[in-house]
């Protein structure tokens, strides 16, 4: 096997998914007499993990599980009141702008963000000069994170004298902050999540880079067209991390809120457009001393995110292909 | 609703037990020590002293505490700062595990939030306290329903600051006798027809301390003795409406211009001709346009406004009730450090507020810049008036100025009318306030 | 999956930018990708560039004039900012590094660990225990920081950068679990039983052809460990309340009264400062994830 870490020459047994490899059934994987054997094997591997779910992960999820029933004002003693946190959820306006502006979030900005970097990641992949360059460039914006600087650059760009709207008055359009309209201020949040695209970027990336040159080769001699390649090679190839990408980022946007909170000084004004749902969160524990109801919504965050991933993950083996099967 | 014990508290959570535990322990015995004893023994000891800033507050307080620990070289002085949000967020989960600054500043909305919470230590007992430069009336003023267990780190009021120089410019006067009315029709008429462009203020519905005084001056109080909300629908409404009229009538810079409800000084400061503050805010705000000259006054007020409307706000600081008894003479030196010092008020100056004590402010004018004499003179001005009573902010109404914003945001954008706005404002308020 | 016999330019990465584009690619389209780009680029980075030209203005103009031409050019933010809170700020961008580095060794060690035996191992529960790690990814830290808080402190670990670090050598960033769980299940389990016929165990396995193969997996956590726990802000706020263990973005933040904004000129140098470790680490780490992918010879 020293061959392996030897600028690999592998033969594998079996042979690669042919020029069009639609998804291919998956193959009985070969359990039994290992199964016993590889059960305490992986119990070594899974030790840290472990250790860590029951140190450190577990008691603070089991307490916010349990504070959802209570009403816990982080000062005294939870009280239990049954459900009436999720109760209260049903009548409670701003509960549902949230949800409603999260959705919105989480639909509009997870596509639109995926393929920006899925078409900048192909286009940067390779066959440029200064390439490394220009993927530092489009990788910048999401180094700032959520940096308080954010707030002041979003209101040069949105703000009723920002960039844009001096772009328009050359046109002879007067518009006013789009920061201030409940109506466009979510949209620039949007735009803020498009334009730190470098995340998934730099993962599609490395699966670009993991897909057999000699395929598309191939192919080529085989009189495959530029898209016909892209479209039943590179893509299929890259469906486990186009796969991945959409869980992280839907995972990430039901979840935004630096952003929120940043631009918005963390009020999620103007007129609760942009107060996601983890940024309520945060103002119910944190500003309202209500830490009970924020672990309830919290909670129900969770069930909505799991059912999503869940979704997700049976959708996906109709289209995702992986190696191992 | 039913009280849960611990006991069964812990079987329930399984394995959250460790942390779960921590927080009904944290939430039944509060700190370590009671109010007995303390106040003897030597100055001693690590005291950790919290409070918030921007970068000038951080540098003046920092070489502050380098000059306190040349007197106390046996006290040891942790310093935990951070901007407004991120003290408070500190301080609540601090204050969550029990493990919080043994001085540390309040923030106005929680001051009877943390007291409910149990978290000052009561001062009338620690003999190490050095009080002498108030009177016993001002220590009553000082108490919290007849307890003595805050300090007033500083003190201020709402002025009405103008730009002197666009003032001159246009030849505007301020009659000496204000009216709301009087300033309303001034600010239209400055709008229409001044020759810089300017606007006559921003929108500032949203300032809390003049909106107290418009309520204390027809009879009202922000909050009741007995810890409600004191204004009333129809005040509110009022309040509101006096801003929507110089709003409509063009005198007040847009609410997209002056990004939101509540504008920053560095982009709106430039354009108009007066705003609402508090009297302390020229300090740091005037130097921001060094080609203006600013200086305030009085607050405009109705003809037949209740007496005694005036007011003083004291930003507190207090100390931690588990504070360890042989640290208890070492965090009241730090206390008297910050009440009588008159170097650490030469290095921090009056950004913060004016010292409550007289006799520090007196001894500071001498080295007081050209800003801050104007700070002296709002505070001394306050000082001889008569003042009502004024109650704190009772506990859960933390997020008033939130709520308040809201409405606001409501109304400028034409999605609902100042009565509704003004009629969800209490009622969000009370509601609040109820649940805590 | 594929037979690799691994063809010159995946050897060499730097080759990789120099190669001539195929021959179906005209000059003038490279043109044209290249326009495409820069245009692109600028855009992308005006922000960035607005923030450089105001870390160079006096402190009262950045809001009040807000061109991208300054009247005035200082750079008192700068040499100003550096002793700001009364500790040189190379103490910050250091505690930020340490935070950093200690983040990524837990991080490739214990999330490969779990990684490998959740995507190749058959053992009961494995389903579950990727769904459970799954799962933790889902609940918003805000309500879990506060439990979090009260367990470091009743052991003790405030002001110790152990809060950071320790979770992260006990796989609680499931994010990256399952990103190497993605990475992995895309490598040919054929590897694997050639390597169990020459009698080699899970072990070795993983060792020996797992690690080696999922090397973009571990350069790419190495890269987002780093930028997280460089912009990481709730953490270490809470963690750290000595000025001599703040990380950057603590200090940055102590930095702006939300109230009076003063200090935004010094806060802008300093983000601008602190980018550059980030953007030097980036370049470098871009430059080993071409290179880690060739030698790997899977292609």
């Amino acid at each position: 096997m020293t061959a392996l870490s030897d600028r690999g020459t592998i033969e594998p047994p079996e042979s690669p998914p042919e020029s069009t490899p639609a998804p291919t059934p998956a193959k009985k994987r070969r359990r039994g007499a290992s199964h016993e054997r590889q059960g305490w094997i992986a119990h070594i591997f899974l030790l840290p993990w472990m250790l860590g779910m029951i140190l450190v992960t577990a008691g603070p999820l089991v307490a916010s599980a349990v504070l959802a029933f209570t009403d816990y004002d982080l000062l005294t003693t939870p009280e239990f009141i049954g459900f009436d946190n999720f109760t209260r959820m049903a009548e409670d306006e701003r509960f549902w702008a949230a949800v409603r502006v999260t959705l919105l979030y989480v639909v509009v900005s997870v596509p639109l963000q995926l393929g920006f970097a899925l078409f900048l990641a192909i286009l940067l992949d390779k066959g440029l000069r200064g390439l490394s360059l220009y993927r530092s460039a489009f990788y910048l914006p999401s180094l700032l994170g959520g940096s308080v600087a954010i707030a002041i650059l979003w209101r040069q760009i949105f703000g009723d004298a920002g960039l844009i709207n001096t772009a328009l008055a050359f046109f002879g359009i007067e518009a006013d902050s789009w920061l201030q309209n409940p109506d466009t201020a979510p949209w620039t949040l949007i735009v803020l999540n498009v334009w730190t695209f470098g995340s998934p970027m730099v993962i599609f990336l490395a699966g670009l880079r993991q897909i057999p040159e000699e395929l598309l080769e191939a192919a080529e001699v085989d009189g495959a067209g530029r898209v016909r390649r892209f479209m039943s090679i590179t893509i299929p190839l890259l469906t486990p991390i186009i796969f991945l990408n959409l869980i992280l980022q839907m995972i990430s946007a039901f979840q935004a809120f630096t952003q929120a909170h940043v631009v918005s000084g963390g009020t999620g004004g103007p007129l609760d457009s942009t107060l996601f749902y983890t940024l309520y969160i945060y103002q119910e524990g944190f500003r309202s001393f209500d830490m009970g109801y924020a672990a309830a919504m919290a909670w129900v965050l969770l069930i909505v995110i799991a059912v999503a991933t869940g979704a997700n993950f049976i959708a996906s083996r109709r289209w995702v292909y992986y190696g191992d099967e | 609703m039913q009280d849960v014990n611990r006991r069964t508290f812990l079987t329930f959570t399984g394995l959250g037990a460790l942390s779960i535990g921590a927080l009904a322990l944290t939430g039944c015995a509060p700190g370590t020590s009671g109010s007995a004893g303390g106040g003897g023994g030597a100055a001693a000891g690590t005291i950790r002293f919290a409070w918030w800033g921007g970068v000038d507050r951080q540098k003046a307080y920092i070489a502050s505490l380098d000059s306190f620990s040349k007197s106390f070289p046996e006290i040891t002085v942790e310093p935990e700062f951070g901007d407004y949000d991120a003290y408070q967020e500190r301080m609540t989960t601090q204050m969550a595990a029990r493990d919080v600054p043994e001085v540390f500043w309040i923030p106005s909305p929680q001051v009877l939030t943390y007291r409910d919470a149990g978290i000052y230590r009561p001062l009338d007992d620690i003999d190490a306290l050095d009080l002498s430069a108030f009177t016993d009336a001002e220590i009553k003023l000082f108490q919290l329903d007849g307890e003595l267990n805050t300090l007033p780190k500083s003190m201020f009021s709402p002025i009405l600051r103008y730009n002197k120089t666009f003032l001159d410019q246009d030849g505007v006067t301020i009659p000496e006798k204000l009216t709301w009315e009087g300033l309303s029709e001034l600010l239209i008429d400055y709008a229409k027809n001044n020759s810089g462009g300017h606007k006559g203020t921003t929108y500032g519905a949203y300032h809390d301390m003049p909106f107290e005084s418009y309520l204390r001056q027809r009879g009202e109080d922000l909050w009741t003795k007995d810890g409600k909300l004191g204004a009333s629908t129809e005040s509110v409404a009022e309040w509101i409406n006096w801003w929507e009229t110089l709003r409509k009538a063009g005198a007040t810079t847009s609410i997209s211009e002056q990004d939101g409800i509540q504008p920053g000084w560095g982009d709106t400061g430039g354009k108009i001709l007066m705003s609402f503050a508090n009297s302390n805010h020229i300090v740091d705000e005037a130097p921001v346009f060094p080609d203006y000259e600013f200086d305030q006054r009085d607050l405009p007020a109705f003809a037949d406004a209740e007496a005694g409307y005036h007011f003083t706000y004291y930003s507190r600081f207090a100390m931690y009730q588990g504070t360890e008894d042989d640290r208890v003479a070492a965090a009241a030196e730090l206390m008297n450090f910050n009440l009588n010092s008159l170097d650490l008020l030469k290095l921090v100056g009056l950004s913060a507020g004016a010292p409550p004590s007289a006799k520090l402010l007196d001894s500071y004018e001498s080295s007081a810049s050209a800003d801050e004499q104007k700070v002296i003179a709002s505070t001394r001005d306050v000082a001889t008036r008569e003042q009502r009573a004024r109650s704190e902010a009772p506990a859960g109404s933390g997020t008033w100025r939130d709520i308040l914003v809201r409405e606001l945001e409501g109304v400028t954008l034409g999605d609902r009318s100042v009565k509704d706005a003004s009629k969800n404002f209490v009622s969000a308020v009370t509601s609040e306030i109820e649940k805590a | 999956m594929v037979i690799a016999h691994p063809t010159l330019d995946s050897l060499n990465p730097d080759l990789d930018e120099k190669k001539p584009p195929r021959r179906s690619n005209g000059r003038g389209k490279r043109l044209l990708r290249h326009i495409f780009l820069t245009i692109f680029a600028l855009l992308m980075l005006y922000p960035l560039l607005w923030m450089v030209v105001s870390s160079f203005k006096p402190s009262n103009l950045i809001l009040s004039q807000t061109g991208l031409f300054p009247s005035e050019v200082t750079t008192e933010n700068y040499t100003g900012g550096w002793d700001a809170l009364g500790t040189p700020f190379t103490t910050f961008l250091v505690n930020s590094g340490i935070v950093a580095v200690g983040s990524i060794l837990g991080n490739l060690f214990s999330c490969a660990l779990t990684a490998y035996a959740l995507a190749r191992l058959n053992f009961r529960g494995n389903k579950l225990y990727f769904g459970l790690a799954l799962l933790t990814m889902m609940l918003p830290f805000h309500v879990l920081i506060i439990p979090q808080y009260i367990l470091f402190a009743e052991i003790g670990w405030i002001n110790t950068y152990a809060p950071l670090l320790v979770p992260k050598f006990l796989a609680t960033d499931a994010v990256f679990i399952f990103l190497m769980v993605q990475f992995i299940r895309s490598i040919p389990r054929e590897l694997d039983h050639a390597a169990m016929l020459d009698g080699a165990g899970p072990f070795r396995i993983f060792w020996s052809v797992i690690l080696p193969l999922m090397q973009p997996a571990l350069i790419t956590t190495t890269i987002f460990t780093f930028i997280w726990t460089w912009n990481d802000y709730f953490g270490p706020l809470l963690y750290l309340t000595k000025t001599k263990l703040y990380t950057v973005p603590v200090a940055l933040k102590s930095l702006v009264d939300t109230e009076t904004q003063s200090g935004i000129g010094i806060m802008f140098a300093m983000s601008l400062v602190s980018l550059v470790p980030i953007l030097l680490f980036f370049l470098f780490a871009q430059k080993h994830i071409i290179k880690g992918i060739a030698t790997t010879g899977i292609k």
